[in-house]
């Protein structure tokens, strides 16, 4: 009876001990955001835990997309099928493309435009996830040995994936754009109209606009305005199109660009930073210091 | 229980935060994942001694914590919680297998759902995300699906042996 009662005391007391201490761990963290003990920690952590999770997903990454070949066999000749369609179409476009792109590089030229890949990137693997289904967390591959520092942009073949916000010497945290606690300044293409995206889960995109004069139309591509990102990303897609309701406040959703749940290699973009960005003109600065060579792209 | 179980129980959780973080980055059907870190937990403290399974429960939820992108100690705390809950349950004069699904899913949303409110607490504003139900109830059914092998493999691993008439 006695030893039975005193452990279940112990225990008690020790549950509220590891509570308290793991709220003022938590106060701490918060509180302290950014450069602290805890980051050091974090990377620290990282760095030990990097090599066993790089060793899982090389095990385990040829057996999901076995796994993913195998479920998918039944659909392949339909979809061989459409894609030859597909490519028929793609090959006409190709065709009224190539003149178009002639012409928007000229308008480049003319502007002083450049286009995002012309920036500096390095191309890295995601090998791991957040820890839990409410993180919105990847972590790639490349750290600051290939020139990683935090802030840098994260984009893969479709459009803008998130920021950098902790890195180690061999890999790095990457904060995905759909993370709520992530902000894009963003312009609308067709309008030039600017405004704010901010992720919300695994919801779609919140775009708000505060000086909205013009309504923003389905399919409309948002981009990134250069005032934390580089200039001319595509972050995603209006949704429905949608005016101001009041004022010149208005607030639609957009579609990410970038498939998420796809993410295999990405690309950091490590030739520019939100200091290379002209105020006045928001237009980057290409050949300001740079990581890597902007010819030489590491993979 | 000695301190090489303790070891061992330890492992298994850093184990499964490890396969959380690389394996269901790719495994996640309907777009969501186990709490495969949690279910250990859940599953250490039916064979562990409560200040064990408590200890273990924080250090592998602080471990959560490095991996993860949400302040540190969310984990740490949710994982005290849930250990705490599992050792108040698993004394109770109730058995059999639907039995411990129904706690394994209960436990699961429990956690699932005091982290989301820490995390709010603390700035992550995870309750107002839309689909926020779906992060609570379906990583909660995975966790009954994976209760089996976790609960063997914990058993076999970490379960004190049983003492006979001839031992």
């Amino acid at each position: 009876m006695f030893p039975s009662g005193r452990r279940l005391d112990r225990s008690t007391a020790l549950f509220v001990t590891l509570l308290a201490v793991g709220f003022l761990i938590a106060t701490f963290d918060v509180r302290s955001s950014g450069d602290s003990v805890t980051t050091v920690i974090r990377g620290g952590a990282q760095t030990l835990a990097a090599p066993v999770q790089e060793a899982i997903d090389f095990v385990v990454r040829p057996v999901v997309g076995f796994v993913d070949g195998i479920s998918n066999v039944a659909g392949l000749s339909d979809q061989n099928e459409r894609l030859e369609a597909e490519v028929r179409r793609l090959e006409q476009r190709l065709r009224e493309t190539a003149a178009l792109e002639r012409r928007v590089a000229e308008l480049e030229a003319i502007n002083d435009l450049a286009p995002p890949e012309d920036l500096a990137t390095v191309t890295a693997l995601i090998y791991s996830a957040g820890a839990s289904t409410f993180d919105h967390i990847r972590i790639i591959n490349r750290g600051s040995d290939d020139g990683i520092i935090v802030g840098q942009a994260v984009v893969d073949e479709d459009g803008l994936v998130g920021r950098v916000y902790l890195v180690t010497k061999s890999s790095a945290r990457v904060r995905l754009i759909t993370d709520p606690l992530v902000s894009v300044g963003v312009r609308v293409q067709d309008t030039n109209q600017t405004g704010v995206v901010t992720g919300r889960g695994d919801a779609r995109l919140r775009l708000d606009m505060f000086d909205a004069t013009q309504p923003v139309s389905e399919g409309a591509v948002v981009l990134t305005d250069g005032s934390l990102f580089p200039p001319g990303i595509v972050v995603g897609f209006a949704d429905e199109t949608k005016a101001a309701d009041v004022g010149f406040a208005l607030r639609t959703t957009v579609d990410p660009a970038a498939a998420f749940s796809q993410l295999d290699f990405v690309k950091v973009v490590v030739g520019w930073s939100p200091l290379d960005a002209d105020p006045e003109s928001e237009v980057p600065l290409i050949d300001a210091p740079s990581f890597t060579d902007p010819g030489s792209e590491r993979q | 229980m000695t301190s090489g179980k303790v070891i061992i129980a330890l492992g298994l959780v850093i184990a499964a935060v490890l396969i959380q973080t690389t394996v269901f980055q790719h495994v996640r059907p309907l777009g969501y994942a186990p709490a495969l870190g949690m279910l250990t937990v859940i599953a250490l403290a039916r064979f562990l001694d409560p200040e064990q399974a408590l200890f273990i429960a924080f250090t592998g939820g602080f471990f959560q914590d490095l991996l993860g992108g949400s302040p540190l100690g969310l984990w740490a705390s949710t994982f005290t919680i849930v250990a705490f809950l599992a050792l108040k349950v698993r004394d109770r004069e109730i058995v059999g297998t639907p039995v411990v699904l129904l706690g394994v899913f209960g436990l699961t949303l429990i956690g699932q759902f005091t982290y989301a409110v820490l995390g709010t607490l603390f700035g992550q504003g995870i309750i107002n995300r839309p689909g926020f139900v779906g992060h609570l109830l379906v990583p909660a059914l995975y966790n009954v699906v994976l209760a089996y092998p976790v609960f063997w493999l914990t058993k076999i691993t970490v379960k004190p042996p049983e003492r006979t008439w001839a031992t």
